[in-house]
């Protein structure tokens, strides 16, 4: 039996054990509720986050082909020179949005993907390959930016599910039994103290019987 | 455009030192089975072999700075510019001011380079490492550039020459406008000066740079019919001259298919045939487009021996040399199959 330390053996606290233990079996519920409902929502977004991944391994795969086919063809010198004359850095922008009380990131980015005279290189000077590779990294950062939103939802929400379970195990597990035998600890207290007080009254009332016979007795030899 | 004034030139125009010197320098060039055996080399193979030729005192030069593919690659490029510039000492003339004319394309790449690495805000020690002095600005004068400040102070440096009126459409946002007002100024200039030219071999070299501009002008609506972009954008991004300026810009904003079709009948159509129809990548179709125009200009070099094609069949085939080494070298690097760099290596 795990008694709270420090509690004293009133009807007051009891009630007000009783009480906590209402609201700890509400939250316990509740708690419980909610880490199921991450679960369900964590399943979810891990599927997307898999093939998000899946696709982004592809997409790099892909990328770093075309760029290799682009240094073969074109020379690295050609590829450095032309990757100066990139005209606008993307650019991400972060808000937030909440998943069952989870606060996951919403990335937006701006001027990834491009058009083929938008990216700032002349087109006569410069051959498809360039095209093909710059498309392909446009489209992979695209994909990473995709995927940090998926990964970042997906690491907040475990996290979360950790902590709820953690919360739901320790009401279960901790909380609620102590407060219970701590409940029943104050009962036992509380009817040992009444016991006593039986016992102390019955004593009373004998002494008080025995000093009343007395006194009959005496006033009897005295008449 | 500026208007090119053609110097005049004395009878008899003096070809006969200048072929001869290139016919030495052929027989420097790597013969085209090395290219099969150095597909089955690593790359410290390639380098040693490379020491035995005449990249030598370029790789041992640059050793201390680059090593593996870079060296490679770097030194290759250096000795590109060391052997136009030579070719430029050793020429007086016509034969100079058209190999001048033809090699301001390294002009153009490094000011273009130059005006990148101002623009993003590079250093000029990291710009200068991406430029090849082949062309007439050696790199004193591109040091220079590289050590300005801005854009526009760059820009400033050219007042007075042909390229500023291409340089001053820069908006101070985008370079790509003024890189290709440098394209087009070159072969402009280029179109202008072969066209001057009364010599033996001035009509087959014209010819050539006619096809080079359509070649060029095919691969860009290649690239720009593919991503379905407007026609008038496309238009802005043609060459004017060449053979075809014509049809070719009537192309423009055309579809893919509808503009494959249209292709058909022309004469680079049995060099793309296989891979344009079947809509492979455009990089694909660009290297045998560029192939085709290799394997014509080693066709007319042969033409006239005392004449500019074997100057230009030569200086073609340095830099489809340099460029099959590259290719290889960084190919390997990639791990790419070697069936797929054979197909991108040019040999005759």
């Amino acid at each position: 039996m795990a008694v709270i330390p420090g509690t004293k053996p009133t009807r007051a606290v009891l009630i007000e054990l009783k009480k906590r233990i209402r609201v700890a079996q509400t939250g316990h519920e509740l708690l419980k509720m909610k880490r199921d409902g991450l679960m369900i929502e964590f399943f979810e977004v891990l599927g997307r986050a898999r093939t998000i991944r899946q696709e982004l391994v592809k997409e790099f795969i892909k990328s770093q082909q075309r760029l290799n086919m682009a240094k073969a063809t074109e020379g690295t010198l050609t590829i450095k020179s032309v990757a100066f004359a990139l005209q606008k850095e993307p650019t991400v922008e972060l808000e937030s949005r909440n998943i069952m009380g989870v606060v996951v990131p919403k990335i937006t980015a701006e001027s990834v993907q491009k058009l083929m005279f938008e990216r700032g290189y002349g087109i006569i000077g410069t051959s498809a390959a360039i095209d093909e590779a710059a498309e392909a990294y446009e489209s992979l950062v695209d994909k990473i930016i995709t995927a940090a939103e998926v990964e970042t939802a997906l690491i907040r929400l475990v996290e979360d599910i950790e902590s709820t379970k953690r919360r739901v195990n320790a009401l279960e597990f901790k909380v609620i039994p102590d407060i219970n035998d701590t409940v029943r600890y104050i009962g036992f207290a509380l009817e040992e103290m009444e016991r006593d007080n039986i016992v102390k009254l019955k004593m009373l009332k004998a002494k008080a019987q025995r000093a009343a016979a007395a006194k009959a007795a005496a006033r009897a030899a005295a008449a | 455009m500026p208007v090119l004034r053609l110097p005049k030139f004395g009878n008899p125009v003096k070809y006969a030192y200048i072929t001869g010197r290139v016919r030495a320098k052929k027989t420097k060039l790597i013969p085209n089975d090395m290219y099969q055996r150095m597909l089955s080399m690593d790359i410290s193979e390639i380098t040693r072999y490379l020491e035995e030729t005449q990249y030598k005192d370029e790789i041992d030069e640059m050793a201390k700075d680059f090593s593996g593919v870079d060296l490679v690659e770097y030194a290759t490029f250096a000795n590109l510019a060391k052997t136009y510039r030579n070719l430029l000492e050793v020429s007086i003339d016509e034969p100079k001011f058209l190999i001048l004319e033809y090699l301001r394309r390294w002009d153009v790449w490094n000011i273009k380079t130059i005006l990148r690495g101002k623009f993003h805000g590079s250093s000029d020690e990291e710009i200068m490492k991406y430029l090849v002095p082949a062309g007439e600005l050696d790199l004193e004068f591109l040091d220079g550039l590289a050590k300005k400040d801005t854009v526009e102070e760059v820009i400033q440096a050219f007042d007075g020459t042909d390229y500023y009126v291409a340089l001053t459409q820069y908006d101070g946002h985008m370079l790509s406008s003024v890189e290709n007002a440098l394209d087009k100024l070159y072969y402009f200039r280029m179109e202008r000066a072969v066209g001057g030219t009364l010599s033996v071999g001035g009509g087959l070299l014209l010819k050539y740079i006619r096809k080079e501009i359509d070649i060029k002008n095919v691969i860009t609506l290649f690239r720009m019919n593919k991503a379905g972009i407007d026609a008038s954008i496309i238009q802005e991004n043609l060459i004017e001259g060449g053979k075809l300026g014509g049809d070719l810009s009537r192309m423009a904003g055309q579809s893919y298919d509808e503009f494959v079709r249209g292709l058909e009948g022309y004469p680079f159509w049995s060099a793309i045939s296989d891979v344009a129809t079947e809509g492979d990548g455009i990089s694909r179709i660009e290297a045998r487009l560029k192939a085709y125009l290799v394997r014509y200009a080693w066709a007319i070099s042969n033409y006239h021996p005392l004449s500019i094609l074997p100057v230009l069949g030569y200086i073609v085939s340095k830099d489809t040399e340099v460029s099959n080494i590259r290719k290889i070298v960084r190919g390997k690097e990639a791990d790419l199959p070697a069936e797929l760099i054979e197909e991108q290596v040019v040999v005759a």
